[in-house]
């Protein structure tokens, strides 16, 4: 938190530097959450300008009081879903919830017929503290498993687990129930971890 | 005894704290005597570390550009 203290008096000081900084480390992450929201890349890029923007401007209120990019998130949503509703096209969680949460969860070979795993899951050995810090390859690759999901997990599951918000914020923020947060969660985390075992593996 | 069919699709709900307390047991229960469902609730959990983690491209280098510079000349209008 006294890094973050001290990079917030450096943008409040107009230091560019210290600007840049921010955007290089969140302007890919709030893409990636705009387009959970948001139907197309232009769309959701305009919507990542436009949270700039309002960063830029409200600095100077920016109490502290949450930390610096769970305010930057929350303009991000506000503006996402605004804009959604100006271009009538408002995504409709609450629908994609349902949606997304038909069928079942995992494919049924997984599961023998008396309910065991087929398989066996083995220990993620490979995956030592170092690489989970700092195989950018394996990072990266997770990245690419999240802008794979469905919309309505990708929303959760980058709001939840990605940003940390507790549930509560996350149900008003996008209009779903509590019940379909945490089974879009769920849902999320099985393909995130198939995906993290295949690369883990590989 | 649960299956682990049903631990698995209850397992974020186990990991989230939330259920009937008797089903959180049930599920408890099962994790006890069956290694392979320990290991993959164990790897869905690493798996939030993972994506707590993961890396989104980096802007381009004219975005960054022209976000600075709009940062710059607001800096400029204010401190006027």
């Amino acid at each position: 938190m006294a890094a973050e203290a001290v990079l917030v008096a450096r943008l409040r000081a107009n230091d560019q530097a210290a600007f840049r900084e921010l955007v290089r480390a969140r302007h890919g992450r709030l893409l990636r959450l705009a387009g959970a929201f948001c139907r197309n890349r232009a769309s959701a890029e305009e919507v990542v300008q436009e949270t700039w923007l309002a960063v830029i401007t409200g600095l100077h209120g920016f109490s502290g009081e949450a930390p610096l990019a769970a305010w930057i998130n929350g303009i991000l949503v506000n503006k996402a879903k605004t804009r959604a509703v100006r271009d009538g096209r408002m995504v409709n969680f609450s629908d994609l919830a349902r949606q997304e949460s038909e069928g079942d969860a995992f494919e049924p070979e997984r599961f023998l017929p008396d309910g065991h795993w087929a398989e066996q899951h083995r220990p993620w050995d490979a995956l030592t503290p170092e690489r989970e810090a700092g195989d950018r390859e394996l990072l990266a690759g997770v990245g690419e498993a999240l802008d794979k999901l469905p919309p309505a997990q990708r929303a959760v599951v980058l709001l939840r687990d990605v940003e940390g918000l507790e549930s509560p914020a996350i149900c008003q923020a996008l209009g779903i129930s509590d019940a379909n947060l945490r089974v879009l969660l769920h849902r999320a985390r099985v393909k995130l971890r198939d995906a993290a075992d295949r690369m883990v593996r590989g | 005894m649960l299956t682990c069919h049903q631990v698995a699709e209850e397992a974020t709900e186990y990991m989230e704290g939330a259920g009937a307390r008797t089903r959180r047991l049930r599920v408890w229960a099962h994790l006890r005597v069956c290694p392979n469902c320990r290991e993959y609730l164990r790897q869905l959990s690493r798996t939030i570390g993972l994506a707590r983690r993961a890396l989104a491209p980096p802007p381009a280098a004219e975005v960054e550009d022209e976000l600075a510079a709009i940062f710059a000349a607001h800096g400029k209008g204010a401190a006027e």
